[in-house]
């Protein structure tokens, strides 16, 4: 029995879990709103591939975390 | 003149020889070491007998001797559970006790299917030392209850059988059997005389100088009204996680091993006279859990056990109270679902190793089949467990969530696991950052 080893415990505090898991999804959702309107009302011409780019990375990266604390917040360790 | 003493000298050697192969072969058998004095107390309190075996061993051939040998009759040598072996060192005051490894072996002069063990001593008993051993010994299935169907206002009256003489591959010089009974009601014994009935205690003996594997088979009919809590089977599913959190899943096949019911159950009978009535049915199931667990659910087959309430104190118990739920006197299969979520993982540079207890939570049972399944995180490499008892172990791989290999499944299975059991073990699993390992004791909370 090891007297040094420590607890492996959450990166992240357990309690932040719910919290993290609504702001994140929050904020993605709501780029991922503003990238469908920018697409919506711009034409073709007036398009700017970079922008698009931007929006969905940061749209994907927000709901991509924002998905991981939900499942861990309800419960699926994964 | 040299022939003369060459004759002599021939006239010599020849009882010389044949003095040293008698004393070989003397030494050579397990009759050099004798038992002076053996005790044994038999509790018949639970279903699950225990045995303290008290013996002051003698060496009394020439040879050092390593090893006590202990043999268990066959009837009993299915059910044995655990046998503990310790022996004494210091006198009175200063007494402390070594814990001595006993291990199963053949004994080729051993009467047919004896089972025999062997407990290794610290120290090689030289000629003529004496050594006090104190062997415990647990017997599951034991106790058979006769009659087999009793109605609801009678207390269950069970078989014990057992021998007078203490079985030992050994020449006993003295010996004393001392039983325990849980009430004063003992319906009948077997008389071996001297033997003599005093209260609570049944007590056979002493009996002087008996040959070894002498045996004398006894019958005590008493009454033993302990819930028989029986677990058929016991699946156990420790899931690990990278973020710090253990999910435990159990199943249970519980059934009530003693008499089965016969003729009609009253529930108002059952609730109004509780000290007359089913005095032999399961009031309450208590099962003590890992303090910082959240999330427990229990359900059996049917519906959500809803009179059973989770208790906390220093280490959390969960009281399932099952008097709404027919569960008594009789075979009542109960698949039990326990989930709970407990934080418990250590890591030490570059290994990790969990704490974890082999035995079943539920107090005062015996498991006939436990199966423990660790489920490793994804990508874990090369787990072991060291357990002090002999399991089976094997390897599975599970897919769960969002796997894509799968997770690495190390299973463990024992039978016939008591209380007793609840004992560190280890186990290692390395992911590729280090290694996991379990154990858990079950008196020291400091592991928790």
């Amino acid at each position: 029995m090891d007297s040094k080893a420590a607890a492996i415990s959450s990166p992240v505090p357990v309690a932040w879990y719910p919290t993290l898991a609504v702001f994140m999804l929050a904020i993605g959702l709501i780029v991922t709103a503003s990238f469908f309107i920018y697409e919506a009302t711009s034409s073709r011409r007036n398009r700017s591939l970079a922008k698009e780019l931007t929006t969905g990375a940061i749209a994907s990266l927000f709901l991509g975390f924002g998905s991981l604390f939900l499942l861990l917040a309800s419960g699926v360790y994964v | 003149m040299a022939g003369s003493i060459s004759m002599e000298a021939a006239g010599l050697t020849l009882p010389f020889l044949i003095l040293t192969f008698l004393t070989i072969a003397a030494a050579s058998s397990t009759n050099q070491i004798q038992i002076l004095n053996a005790e044994r107390r038999i509790d018949l309190s639970s279903h699950i007998v225990k045995v303290f075996l008290t013996l002051k061993v003698e060496n009394a051939g020439i040879t050092p001797a390593s090893e006590i040998f202990l043999a268990f009759p066959p009837a009993q040598a299915d059910h044995l559970a655990l046998v503990k072996a310790q022996a004494a060192i210091g006198k009175k005051k200063k007494k402390s006790y070594v814990h001595l490894d006993a291990n199963p072996t053949e004994l080729p002069d051993a009467p047919n299917g004896t089972k025999s063990f062997s407990i290794s001593l610290l120290t090689p008993l030289s000629s003529g030392e004496t050594a006090t051993l104190e062997v415990l010994y647990i017997l599951t299935h034991s106790l058979e209850p006769f009659p087999a169907e009793i109605s609801q206002s009678e207390s269950q009256l069970v078989y014990f059988r057992d021998s007078a003489l203490i079985l030992s591959p050994y020449h006993v010089k003295q010996q004393t059997t001392f039983l325990k009974t849980p009430s004063t009601k003992v319906e009948s014994f077997t008389r071996v005389e001297p033997t003599k009935l005093a209260g609570r205690e049944l007590k056979y003996g002493p009996y002087e100088d008996h040959p070894p594997y002498s045996f004398s088979p006894v019958i005590v009919h008493l009454e033993n009204n302990s819930p028989f809590a029986v677990v058929e089977e016991l699946l156990r599913e420790v899931e690990i996680s990278h973020w710090g959190n253990l999910q435990i899943t159990e199943h249970y096949k519980l059934v009530h091993a003693g008499a089965r019911h016969k003729g009609v159950f009253s529930r108002v009978e059952y609730q109004s006279r509780p000290s007359f009535s089913g005095t032999s049915s399961f009031k309450h199931l208590l099962a003590s859990l890992p303090p910082r667990v959240h999330s427990v659910y229990y359900r059996d087959d049917i519906v959500n056990i809803s009179s059973s309430h989770l208790r906390s104190d220093y280490r959390k118990n969960l009281k399932l109270n099952h008097g709404i739920l027919y569960l008594e006197v009789g075979r009542l299969l109960l698949l039990l679902d326990m989930g709970y979520h407990y934080f418990r993982f250590e890591s030490p540079d570059g290994k990790r190793y969990l704490n974890f207890s082999f035995g079943c939570p539920l107090a005062e049972t015996v498991v006939d089949k436990l199966t423990i399944k660790v489920v490793l995180p994804e990508g874990s490499k090369d787990p072991s467990a060291v357990v002090p008892f002999p399991v089976k172990q094997r390897l599975e791989t599970k897919y769960s969530y969002l796997d894509v290999v799968g997770r690495t499944v190390l299973v463990l299975e024992n039978k016939n696991v008591v209380p007793e059991h609840i004992t560190p073990f280890q186990e290692n699993g390395k992911t590729w950052k280090g290694t996991g390992k379990e154990s858990k004791g079950k008196n020291s909370l400091k592991d928790l």
